[in-house]
């Protein structure tokens, strides 16, 4: 019956169950009893709060912020992928090439190492014993010692990036600057400008920060995100009205402090590990 | 005359002006409905739906047309909500702002219409609890089959194709999902019992 309801079942079917229900009074109970349910679960009474929400507005905003997102592509297109990892000089591997290359990297230490390159060894000293590893290191020692020193640049860049977001969000906070053109209230090429920058850097450490496995990190840096496509995505002379609607959501969200928060946490981390 | 959903989709991905905005007014309702079925809270689903048409524009060249543009929309959504659903499973105690949210959630309701009097927004207040609770008891593959045909307005075919079913799956969970409503229904709000039970 709810494929009936639903106006899927082919004509033949329809017919022959339509007869039924005339004829069958218990089943044509059961068909009224459906019905209602069904009838009953509309948007409006499951989705109360749709009717609250400004769908051209939505629109523009999901517009606008899709076409910011492609404006930050082109540059970092490459690096953008999840599961990628970037080195300081933009170049970028994906996660298997990472522990690839950290083992190669361990293993060519080794090498060096027992063929007299040892600071302070003897040249063409003998060669450490096999599960020795470096200077009597284990090679997994060595492997964490990599690892540890990822984790802490991550952390460290993390923390810059959003110290640098920080600054960038206290400035929309603020008063801002008027605009000298018409259409507009507040002059806001340079927060636009930053902005990009800003989606720039986190494609690219986008890889690094999803190797931290920090939930708060990222769930933060999404957001911060949003706020970002969004200014990116303004005029340059942006309305009253449009920088309201960030600041209220900076507040609302408590972006600022979170970002005081998750940045000492990522600093004091980095000095610890 | 109105664009249908395939050619749409096409002029999108051709970069026709004013496609995407077309795209994104007809589909923005339906994937926040089914966004609200995954997520259960006004704020993630709208955050939600922004973030999977964002994904939508930047991936529109990889749409092909062997599935309905709302289909592939859908999916874009679906892992993007469940994206979200793992990272509260893993740090449900994380987030600041979602205490923020719940506060939001249970925020001043809207002002009611004069003419609508306390007894009705009782009755409306209570049928949305009943029918909540009654979706959010099935399981999650038969809600997520009902949320797509009811609020989604997709059509069979096309959930078999988005879910990666047989369509007779579907239509059986279809099935048990409206008779299960329908039974959690009559056990808890009276005004949606059979005529039967209503004279018992």
């Amino acid at each position: 019956m709810s494929l009936l309801y639903y106006g899927v079942l082919v004509p033949a079917d329809k017919a022959g169950l339509l007869r039924h229900l005339d004829s069958c009074g218990s089943c044509g109970l059961e068909w009224d009893a459906i019905r209602r349910c069904l009838d009953a679960a509309t948007p409006e009474t499951v989705f109360p709060r749709e009717a609250e929400v400004d769908w051209r507005e939505f629109t523009r905003v999901a517009v606008a912020r899709a076409r910011a997102a492609e404006a930050a592509r082109p540059a970092t297109a490459v690096a953008s992928g999840r599961g990628r990892f970037s080195l300081p000089w933009g170049a970028t591997f994906p996660v298997p090439a990472r522990m690839a290359l950290l083992a190669a990297a361990a293993v060519a230490a080794v090498i060096l190492w027992n063929t007299g390159l040892r600071p302070g060894g003897a040249p063409g000293g003998g060669p450490a014993s096999p599960d020795s590893g470096v200077g009597g290191q284990p090679l997994a020692s060595l492997l964490e010692s990599a690892h540890a020193m990822q984790d802490r640049l991550a952390r460290r860049g993390a923390a810059r990036y959003l110290r640098d977001s920080r600054a960038l969000l206290v400035n929309l906070v603020g008063p801002g600057a008027p605009c000298r053109r018409a259409g507009g209230q507040y002059d806001i090429t340079l927060e636009k400008e930053k902005s990009r920058q800003l989606l720039r850097r986190m494609n690219l450490y986008e890889g690094g920060l999803g190797a931290l496995e920090d939930q708060r990190l990222s769930t933060l840096v999404r957001q911060l995100e949003s706020v970002l496509m969004q200014v990116a995505a303004l005029d340059d002379c942006a309305s009253a009205r449009q920088i309201h609607d960030l600041r209220e959501q900076i507040e609302t969200r408590q972006i600022l402090l979170r970002i005081d928060l998750v940045t000492r946490e990522m600093e004091g981390r980095a000095d610890v590990v | 005359m109105e664009a249908d959903d395939f050619t749409l989709m096409e002029q999108v991905r051709r970069g026709s002006p004013g496609a995407f905005e077309t795209l994104v007014e007809r589909y923005q309702r339906r994937l926040y409905r089914l966004a609200c079925g995954y997520l259960h809270n006004h704020e993630d689903a709208l955050d939600a739906v922004q973030e999977a048409f964002v994904k939508i524009y930047l991936a529109r060249q990889s749409y092909r047309p062997s599935a309905h543009p709302f289909t592939w929309a859908s999916r874009i959504l679906a892992n993007r909500c469940i994206d979200q659903i793992r990272h509260r499973r893993v740090r449900p105690e994380q987030s600041l702002d979602e205490a923020q949210e719940t506060r939001q959630g249970r925020g001043p309701l809207p002002l009611p219409s004069s003419e609508e009097s306390a007894q009705t927004r009782q009755e409306r207040r209570e049928l949305r609890s009943v029918l909540q609770g009654a979706i959010d008891t099935l399981p999650p593959r038969q809600r997520e089959i009902f949320m797509l045909r009811h609020f989604g307005e997709m059509r069979l075919e096309e959930i078999a194709t988005a879910l990666g079913c047989a369509l007779g799956t579907v239509k059986s969970s279809l099935h048990r999902a409206a008779a299960a409503i329908r039974d959690h229904l009559a056990r808890t709000d009276p005004a949606l019992r059979s005529p039967k039970g209503e004279s018992s």
